[in-house]
C-alpha cells in the first residue's frame, strides 16, 4: 500500500502521511510571514514565471 | 507596491473615494502562504454611489490617475509599476471594506479584507482559482467560524459553501 510506504532519512522513519502533514505545517508557518516579505516572494515568483516559465506577458511589480 | 498604496490613499484624501480595501489574491496572500498572482484588486466605496440612472461613475478617479501619468495596460491601470483593478463595491464588498483590517505596508496605512469576507467573495465568484483560495484560507489561517457562517447566511452563500465542502473535503 502506498500509504504504508516508509521513508528513511537518517535516524527518522517517516510515512508518506508524515511528509504531507509536515508540508501542511510549513504552509501554515509561511502564512505567518510579514506582508512585506510575502510581496517580495510574490515578485520573485513573477520573475520566475517570466524567465523560467517563459510567460512573457507577466508583469513584474515594482516594489 | 508602497507607492501604489500611497496613490490609493491620495484618492481617499482628495475625496475621490470614501474608502477602499485590498481584496482578491493579494488580500488572500496577506493571510496565506505566498502564491503567484499578477494584479492588485482594490474595492472602493464612492462618495457618490450612482447617478439618477443608476450608473456608477468612475471617470473622476481615472481622470485623476491619468493626470498623474498612469496608463492602461489591458484592463489594468498601472499605478507605480503595479497593475491595479478597481471595483466599485456592492453590498457584500462594502461590508468587507468596512470590516477590513487596518494594516501597514512599509509604513503606509492600508486596509485588507479579512479572511471571512474573502471566503464569501471567492465562493460567490466560484471559479476554480477562487475555490483554491477558499481552501487555502480555511487551511492556513485562523477563521472565525461564527462570523463566517453569519456572512454566508446573510448573503445567501450557505449552499455554495456546503457544495464546496462536499467537493473539497467530502463532507
Amino acid at each position: 500500500m502506498e500509504d504504508e510506504q516508509k521513508i528513511v532519512i537518517g535516524d527518522m522513519v517517516l510515512r508518506r502521511q508524515d511528509l504531507f502533514e509536515g508540508e501542511e505545517m510549513a504552509r501554515r508557518e509561511r502564512a505567518k510571514l510579514p506582508f512585506e516579505e510575502k510581496i517580495k516572494i510574490l515578485v520573485h515568483l513573477q520573475k520566475l514565471a517570466y524567465s523560467w516559465g517563459r510567460k512573457k506577458d507577466v508583469i513584474i511589480w515594482e516594489i | 507596491m508602497k507607492n501604489a498604496l500611497n496613490v490609493l490613499n491620495e484618492l481617499k484624501e482628495k475625496g475621490l473615494i470614501k474608502d477602499y480595501a485590498i481584496g482578491g489574491a493579494i488580500a488572500a496572500l496577506r493571510w496565506t502562504e505566498p502564491f503567484f498572482t499578477q494584479d492588485l484588486d482594490i474595492f472602493i466605496v464612492l462618495e457618490k454611489e450612482a447617478d439618477e440612472k443608476g450608473v456608477i461613475i468612475l471617470s473622476p478617479i481615472y481622470e485623476y490617475l491619468k493626470s498623474k501619468g498612469y496608463v492602461w495596460k489591458g484592463h489594468w491601470i498601472m499605478i507605480e509599476g503595479v497593475p491595479v483593478d478597481i471595483f466599485p463595491a456592492d453590498p457584500l464588498e462594502k461590508e468587507a471594506i468596512e470590516e477590513a483590517e487596518e494594516a501597514e505596508y512599509e509604513g503606509v496605512k492600508t486596509k485588507v479584507i479579512i479572511p471571512e469576507h474573502l471566503i464569501a467573495l471567492f465562493l460567490r465568484a466560484g471559479r476554480d482559482k477562487d475555490l483554491r483560495k477558499v481552501q487555502m484560507l480555511l487551511e492556513q489561517c485562523e477563521i472565525d467560524r461564527e462570523r463566517l457562517q453569519s456572512i454566508l447566511t446573510q448573503y445567501g452563500l450557505d449552499e455554495k459553501f456546503r457544495d464546496f465542502e462536499e467537493k473539497c473535503y467530502g463532507r
